[in-house]
């Protein structure tokens, strides 16, 4: 059997491992980092939102990338060397078994340090017929829909209202499905206010107090029943409610993934606050088994940046010990860090949860007041409705004008100074949770601009008229699009032109459904309609119909319409098929590039 | 264009007996396969004139006519790659500014500043007119070819005049191949046919039609506003709204009379020239090439007026490869003539066809 001896072993390449291994990367050691699934990330590659956090770490950019920036700084690294599609089998007594699934090979590993960062899977829930095709855990949908394109159904219940649930809502959504309901057992959504907003602004219902109750069809989903249930989480009867979905899509939490730690013999103990069972851990993230660290949510479920910082840390102890450099420093600065993102009312029960594992924690210390002034009336400027505060602060350091604050600290809840906001817009294209937005009241005219961060399809055009909607996805009035400032990383800012009563009202639109059309040439996109409509206008040669509708004048050249064409022409016109002229063939057949033709240079 | 031009001015001046007599359909003809390029910066007053006039109309045809002709004010950028037509720029440009044109000279670098995607290499000096410009030929001609029905005048499509029938001198009506219509004039709009609607009166007009080629690519973003031509270089090129680039080029091995296929030399020519000179076309592909007609007259300048020998038919004939650009003042032009005994906002008088008796005529050079 092949035998690996390296400095460090990493089991699992999501953000926490992947951090940790770049930082022993950096210092020299041979690392080994192993993972199970086809690409290194984890869950970062199945994430299409934008992260928050601050910019050191990847604040605003959206997961999958975030896993792209880290993966790229790995290969810069030859003492790091890292394996997908291999799984670690065992931690033993004499040594670290994984399987190459790949080459279908075991080999073993010996390595000085381990760190286990394999994260958490998914909980799962009992209810009648849950065992129908059609029914998917969150990560799973994410998995199909984001890793491999594939989309596993139309009409989508989402049960649990964290933050997994929000965000998996408006993915779907971006990718044309709908979302029927998410239920949402507890009295209140349990995902961050701005990612609720997100989906509210696009209809989708959340129903408090509710669950699922049975799941309806033969031989896969076809329907779901939900009721509301009482303060023990009861059901009570008669309050069912029957709902046509196919998919149901179960984001009801996470359980650390503690199995392998746990072999290794590491303590584990149970704290509901932290997910359940998890690794024990100190404040470096060292487990009960010397020289094994945890990091992530093998050891308490939290977020992607707490994993990363988590990792850091586990990277910076094993060097220090393995190359014997004092690094507390630089170790002390992640502490601090990771201690200011858990101060808020969103990590209150991480903060709990540390506590009892003996690991201090410090709230509060930041500002909680939302900003009463809405700005200068007629000024072009932004107002932010991002209410609770989370750890998340590129609106203040995207803004060159300094315009934006989030008052000293990260938690704190941002303000704009309008003395020194432009209107530039750049925090509403920046911010994570989509929650900024731009107004300018136009009193003369008695309306006034909205802009608003927008990521689905199609993207509205200049002119187009949209429906304006409010915050719960209601349409309120009618709006035109003003102009659209598209951006790279695909968060565009589509300004709307509406009546001014409604500027506080409209934070989004819904594109006019799209027209049915009947296509006769489909390059050209002209319609049956639109030939029907020439031929009564008077032109009655395919050639005038072709001159008149780009008919035919595409790279097909008429391979498909012109026929069609006629046969509309010769019904329309009561002519015979053979009286009629089929119009001029020109040449090329196909469309041929110019370089094709030229010697030597072809770019 | 030419004919659907005097009809429109025909019947906006009121004149509601107005019959249009087309072989085959509207636009098939000349227009219909031009690059409908609208250009002031002529050789000769004449032309600029009449460019500039017709300007003034093709600026309101969406207005007279209902129908967005995509016209676009994007300048006509002249490239010269010799120095002799370099100089003879500097004189046209001078006479152009005579006119009241609004034309400026460029240096190669001041070229490639303006339009970066333009290989400036070996250009001498380029003029530039921001007011010229272009439009789809076929919704110009439908334009004005709808709005003449709807004031009132008679299409007939797919018919063709036989015979014009002249007795004692005087135009009395024309056979068609759909019978016979009486009239006191008759105007010969026949692009390319002029001289044969010439013979049918016993005219020898001094025209013959050259065949011209032209191609057009897939269409790309908007990025080209004028049309871009040259003399000594040989080629045209504009940017359709569509997308699509039109270009072509002249040649003077063509043989005089109506040849409606398309060569594979003009291909390779065009390809290899224009991708020298234009390198973002290296990518793009061909869809299809055409050809129409040149009408030359023998100064490669319009021929209109009336006949001295046969009364009541007018010419309008001979444009030389741009009568689709000055066709809206030569129909008003010929409108007032016939409505009013003379033309009132446009001097036709140096067009006639007795400027080609013995004496020496100025050629227009300013022809790709």
């Amino acid at each position: 059997m092949k035998n690996k001896k390296v400095d460090f072993l990493v089991v699992g390449g999501g953000p926490a491992g992947l951090s940790a291994t770049l930082e022993a990367g950096k210092r020299g050691l041979r690392v080994l980092l192993v993972d199970e699934g086809i690409q290194l990330g984890g869950q970062l590659v199945k994430q299409t939102h934008k992260f928050f956090g601050h910019e050191g770490t990847y604040a605003s950019v959206r997961g999958f990338e975030i896993a792209k920036i880290l993966v790229k700084e790995l290969k810069k690294y030859k003492n790091i060397e890292a394996r997908t599609m291999t799984s670690v089998i065992g931690i033993y007594e004499d040594g670290v078994l994984a399987w190459d699934r790949k080459e279908n090979e075991v080999f073993r590993i010996e390595p000085e340090y381990t760190l286990i960062a394999t994260g958490a899977s998914e909980k799962y829930v009992t209810f009648e017929n849950n065992d129908l095709p059609g029914i998917y855990g969150a990560g799973a949908v994410q998995t199909l829909m984001n890793q491999f394109g594939v989309l596993p159904g139309e009409n989508f219940l989402i049960i649990g209202s964290g933050n997994i649930g929000l965000i998996v809502a408006y993915q779907l959504i971006q990718a044309g499905a709908s979302v029927k309901a998410i239920v949402e057992i507890a009295d209140k959504v349990g995902g961050y206010v701005v990612h609720l907003n997100k989906i509210r602004r696009l209809g989708v219902p959340v129903l408090l107090k509710h669950t699922i109750v049975r799941a309806l069809g033969d031989n896969r989903v076809e329907g779901a029943v939900i009721a509301e249930v009482d303060e023990s989480y009861n059901i009570i009867p008669g309050t069912e409610k029957e709902l046509v979905v196919d998919t149901i899509c179960l984001a009801v939490g996470l359980a650390p993934s503690i199995e392998l730690a746990a072999m290794a013999g590491a303590e584990v103990i149970y704290i509901p606050e932290l997910g359940g069972y998890i690794v024990k851990r100190d404040e470096f993230m060292r487990t009960s088994v010397p020289n094994l660290f945890v990091a992530g949510d093998v050891s308490g479920i939290e977020e992607a940046t707490t994993a990363m910082l988590e990792g850091k840390i586990v990277g910076l102890m094993v060097s220090s010990e393995k190359k014997n450099v004092n690094l507390s420093g630089e170790i002390k600065a992640l502490l601090r860090e990771l201690e200011d993102f858990r101060r808020g009312p969103v990590s209150e029960r991480v903060r709990r949860g540390l506590s009892k594992m003996g690991i201090k924690t410090v709230s509060g210390g930041f500002r909680t007041e939302v900003q009463r002034s809405k700005g200068p009336v007629g000024k072009l400027r932004a107002v932010i409705e991002c209410p609770q505060p989370i750890p998340c602060n590129p609106c203040e350091t995207v803004c060159v004008f300094g315009a934006i604050s989030t008052g000293g600290n990260i938690n704190g809840i941002p303000w704009v100074d309008y003395d020194k906001c432009t209107g530039c817009g750049l925090c509403a294209l920046k911010c994570p949770g989509l929650a900024i937005f731009m107004v300018k009241e136009e009193v003369e005219k008695k309306e006034a601009i909205v802009g608003i961060p927008y990521e689905l399809l199609p993207v509205p055009e200049e002119g187009e008229k949209v429906l304006g909607t409010d915050r719960d996805g209601k349409p309120v009035c009618e709006a035109v699009v003003e102009k659209v400032v598209k951006s790279k990383d695909k968060t565009h800012l589509v300004y709307l032109r509406v009546p001014l009563k409604y500027m506080d009202a409209v934070r989004g639109f819904m594109v006019s459904p799209r027209e049915k059309y009947e296509f006769v040439c489909r390059c050209e996109e002209v319609t049956v309609q639109d030939i029907e409509k020439a031929i009564d206008e008077g032109y009655t040669d395919y050639e005038e119909l072709r001159r008149y509708l780009r008919i035919g004048m595409g790279p097909c050249g008429g391979r498909t319409c012109r026929l069609l064409t006629l046969m509309i022409l010769a019904k329309k016109t009561g002519k015979k098929m053979e009286e009629l002229s089929p119009g001029t063939f020109r040449p090329p057949t196909i469309p041929v590039p110019f370089n094709a033709f030229l010697e030597g240079d072809k770019n | 264009m030419v004919g659907a031009s005097i009809a429109f001015h025909l019947t906006r001046l009121g004149e509601k007996d107005v019959f249009i007599f087309e072989k085959n359909y509207v636009s098939s003809g000349s227009t219909g396969r031009c690059a409908g390029g609208i250009r002031q910066q002529w050789s000769t007053r004449n032309n600029v004139r009449l460019a500039m006039r017709s300007v003034e109309w093709f600026k309101r045809m969406k207005e007279d006519t209902g129908l967005d002709v995509e016209y676009k004010q994007g300048g006509y950028l002249i490239l010269s790659f010799d120095e002799k037509e370099a100089e003879e720029f500097a004189k046209n440009v001078k006479m152009q500014k005579e006119e009241g044109l609004e034309v400026e000279v460029l240096t190669p670098k001041q070229v490639k500043r303006r339009f970066p995607y333009v290989n400036v290499e070996g250009v001498k000096l380029a003029t530039f007119c921001p007011t010229d410009g272009h439009a789809n030929p076929h919704l110009a001609n439908f334009a004005y070819m709808r709005r003449s029905v709807e004031n009132g005048a008679r299409l007939f499509t797919k018919t063709e005049v036989k015979e014009i029938d002249v007795s004692n001198g005087t135009v009395r009506g024309v056979w068609t191949s759909a019978g016979y219509i009486e009239c006191e004039v008759v105007i010969n709009a026949a692009g390319p046919w002029s001289k044969n609607v010439g013979e049918m009166v016993g005219i020898d007009l001094p025209t013959e039609s050259y065949r011209h080629q032209i191609l057009v690519t897939e269409p790309l973003e908007h990025i080209m506003d004028p049309m871009i031509i040259s003399f000594s270089g040989n080629f045209y090129i504009r940017q359709t709204r569509h997308g699509s680039f039109l270009m072509g080029q002249g040649d003077k091995d063509e043989k005089p009379g109506i040849n409606r296929k398309v060569t594979a030399r003009f291909l390779l020519e065009m390809v290899n020239k224009m991708s020298r000179r234009f390198p973002f076309l290296k990518n793009l592909r061909v869809i299809r090439q055409w050809c129409g007609e040149y009408n030359m007259s023998p100064d490669a300048q319009p021929i209109v007026g009336l006949s001295e020998n046969v009364s009541g038919y007018f010419y309008a004939v001979g444009f030389s490869g741009h009568g689709f650009m000055v066709a809206p003042a030569v129909g008003e032009a010929l409108a007032e003539w016939i409505v009013f005994g003379k033309p009132k906002n446009v001097d036709v008088s140096q067009l006639s066809l007795e400027r080609f008796k013995g004496k020496e005529f100025l050629k227009e050079r300013s022809v790709v």
